[in-house]
């Protein structure tokens, strides 16, 4: 037995002094990296990985031409040993990537990870996130089926709204002068070639900044323990625990390709396309239901255009705009909150895209809905901040401490309650008054009017009711009313 | 006390029989591939499993029961839906 393990160490130490698996190229990780939200970016690594992969053994089958795009395609899907399976597993895990390439952007953001040093690691993290969104949408045509070309037609579209120059750069760029077949092949070169390169050589980059600055350390705000700062071998031990993580990432993505395989829709034909109400895959949900509303219709787009590339530049430049020191989600109340509303407007602006295709948004609708959502995102967001204050939670260590932390949750969670349904309540009642005053009294536009402000009453007042007893609490109010301490005794303020 | 070698033998075990039977599947039909995807996901999930006992094992740190017990019972709903799958 001893002999034995003896000779594979040999042969480990033979493999170890040739290769040189043990030589510490990379700098070791802190052991509380070992968390998956510290990895979102290497699991978005491992889903190009595969994509690459299977995106390989489908090129060995497709062809990028308008006459046999499709043909192939159905052809991988019938005919080839496990193709719809490929397929499906490259489809899925394209979608895995653009959301963990989101998610690990919007971890970084609230754990602002990008400031000095590391300002210019967001920066290229953000070219690799546009750079994945430009393979969704150069792959997303391949197929050739009535779906994607329709929905890359509406996107190459939007590219005439832009300043003449630049239309006229990326048209040829990506659709060339030689109609569909120079544009399927253009988007080709630029999905399995041109793309898969650029994307590389930002990773190099980052890996290296990464080299050179090391893992964020955790934004607690309380000295990190000795056990959890120790150092971890990037081999094998870090290599290990990614590989069981990429493990069960894949092991996901492979359950979901069973129980969802893909159909293919019919093939693109022109006649096809004419019945078809043209929408793009969910990532670019928002952007399109953007260009739906009906202010930038027509020669509004060149402004919705320029809106979004407004949200695009803040994000990129962000690490310049955000200069603060602190990190601490405590401490950073307006731009976590503006983070928490960009994930919500992102969410509602999908939804509601994927629910309403190609229908025409009316201004008012979209400032409407919009601007409630900001308004009970951000009011819940400020109330959350307003009840534990800026400093964060004190750490439990007592029960008299748990008990005093999960009051003020209890009070939070009131807050958020009761301003978003004020929030309904102002919207109802602002309806309700549009509709007496444009078509005049009717019985239900009373009962609606009625309602509503009774309703926006009720909140009202809880609302009054709860600060008072929080002051009460507190013990500093100027003046009090009986009427609203009912059921109050001094105890209660301990 | 877990039995770590217990469980990592019988995990290592599960990895080469599931193997085995993925080259046995046919790989055209829908049917066939998901069979396909959920034994690969069963044994991703095992090699998963080995790797976090490993780690924790080497890094002298408490191998969660809790854990173990959920990625057992993902093993076995991943067997039991290969059945709706045949």
């Amino acid at each position: 037995m001893t002999e034995t393990s003896g000779r594979w160490a040999r042969l480990a130490a033979w493999f170890d002094t040739r290769l040189g698996l043990t030589y510490p190229l990379l700098r070791p990780a802190p052991r509380y990296s070992i968390n998956p939200f510290y990895w979102l970016g290497a699991l978005t690594v491992v889903a190009f990985l595969i994509q690459g992969v299977t995106g390989i053994m489908m090129m060995l089958y497709y062809v990028p031409s308008p006459a046999d795009a499709f043909g192939s395609t159905q052809y991988i899907f019938q005919s080839v040993y496990y193709g719809r399976f490929l397929q499906t597993v490259h489809l899925y895990t394209a979608y895995a990537m653009i959301m963990l390439a989101f998610m690990h952007m919007m971890r970084s953001y609230f754990v602002s990870v990008y400031k000095k040093p590391r300002e210019m690691m967001w920066v290229v993290g953000m070219v690799m996130g546009f750079v994945t969104l430009g393979f969704g949408f150069t792959g997303y045509l391949l197929p050739w089926t009535v779906v994607s070309k329709s929905a890359t037609d509406v996107g190459i579209g939007i590219i005439d709204a832009l300043p003449a120059t630049i239309s006229s750069f990326l048209s040829f760029l990506i659709v060339g002068a030689g109609g569909d077949a120079t544009e399927l092949l253009r988007f080709y070169d630029l999905h399995v070639v041109v793309l898969p390169a650029v994307l590389l050589v930002l990773l190099t980059v980052k890996m290296y900044m990464l080299e050179a600055h090391g893992v964020a350390e955790p934004t607690t705000g309380s000295p990190i323990e000795q056990r959890a700062s120790r150092s971890l071998p990037i081999f094998p031990d870090v290599t290990i625990y990614l590989l069981g993580l990429a493990a069960m990432f894949g092991s996901a993505m492979l359950l979901i390709s069973a129980i969802f395989p893909l159909s293919l829709p019919p093939m693109y034909t022109p006649q096809l396309a004419a019945q078809f109400t043209a929408q793009p895959d969910w990532y670019f949900l928002w952007i399109y239901q953007i260009l739906k509303i009906s202010a930038f219709e027509g020669s509004g787009l060149p402004v919705a255009l320029g809106l979004v590339t407004l949200i695009l530049v803040a994000l990129l430049a962000l690490p310049f705009i955000d200069k603060g020191s602190s990190r601490r989600i405590a401490e950073r109340p307006i731009f976590v909150t503006i983070g928490l509303i960009f994930i919500a407007e992102l969410f509602v602006l999908a939804y509601w895209g994927l629910e309403s295709p190609g229908q025409v948004i009316a201004t008012d609708d979209a400032a409407m809905i919009l601007g409630a959502v900001a308004l009970i995102v951000g009011t819940s967001s400020f109330a959350l901040y307003t009840v534990f204050g800026q400093r964060g939670a004190p750490s439990p260590d007592s029960k008299e401490k748990v008990s005093k932390t999960q009051g003020k949750f209890a009070t939070a969670l009131a807050f958020v309650l009761l301003l978003s349904s004020g929030a309904m309540a102002i919207g109802a009642s602002l309806n309700a008054i549009v509709r007496v005053v444009l078509y005049g009294t009717s019985a239900s536009s009373l009962v609606q009017l009625g309602l509503s402000i009774g309703f926006l009453s009720v909140v009202a007042f809880s609302t009054v009711f709860l600060m008072y007893r929080m002051e009460l609490a507190g013990a500093s109010l100027k003046r009090r009313f009986d009427w609203l301490e009912i059921g109050w005794s001094a105890n209660d303020s301990h | 006390m877990i039995p770590i070698r217990r469980i990592v033998t019988l995990l290592l075990v599960l990895q080469f029989v599931s193997t085995g039977y993925l080259w046995t599947v046919n790989g055209i039909g829908t049917t066939s591939e998901a069979r396909f995807a959920v034994f690969l996901a069963v044994n991703l999930l095992s090699f998963s499993i080995v790797t976090y006992v490993y780690t924790h094992d080497k890094w002298e740190e408490t191998i969660s029961r809790g854990w173990i017990l959920a990625a057992a019972l993902g093993l076995a709903l991943l067997l039991l839906s290969s059945l709706y799958f045949s």
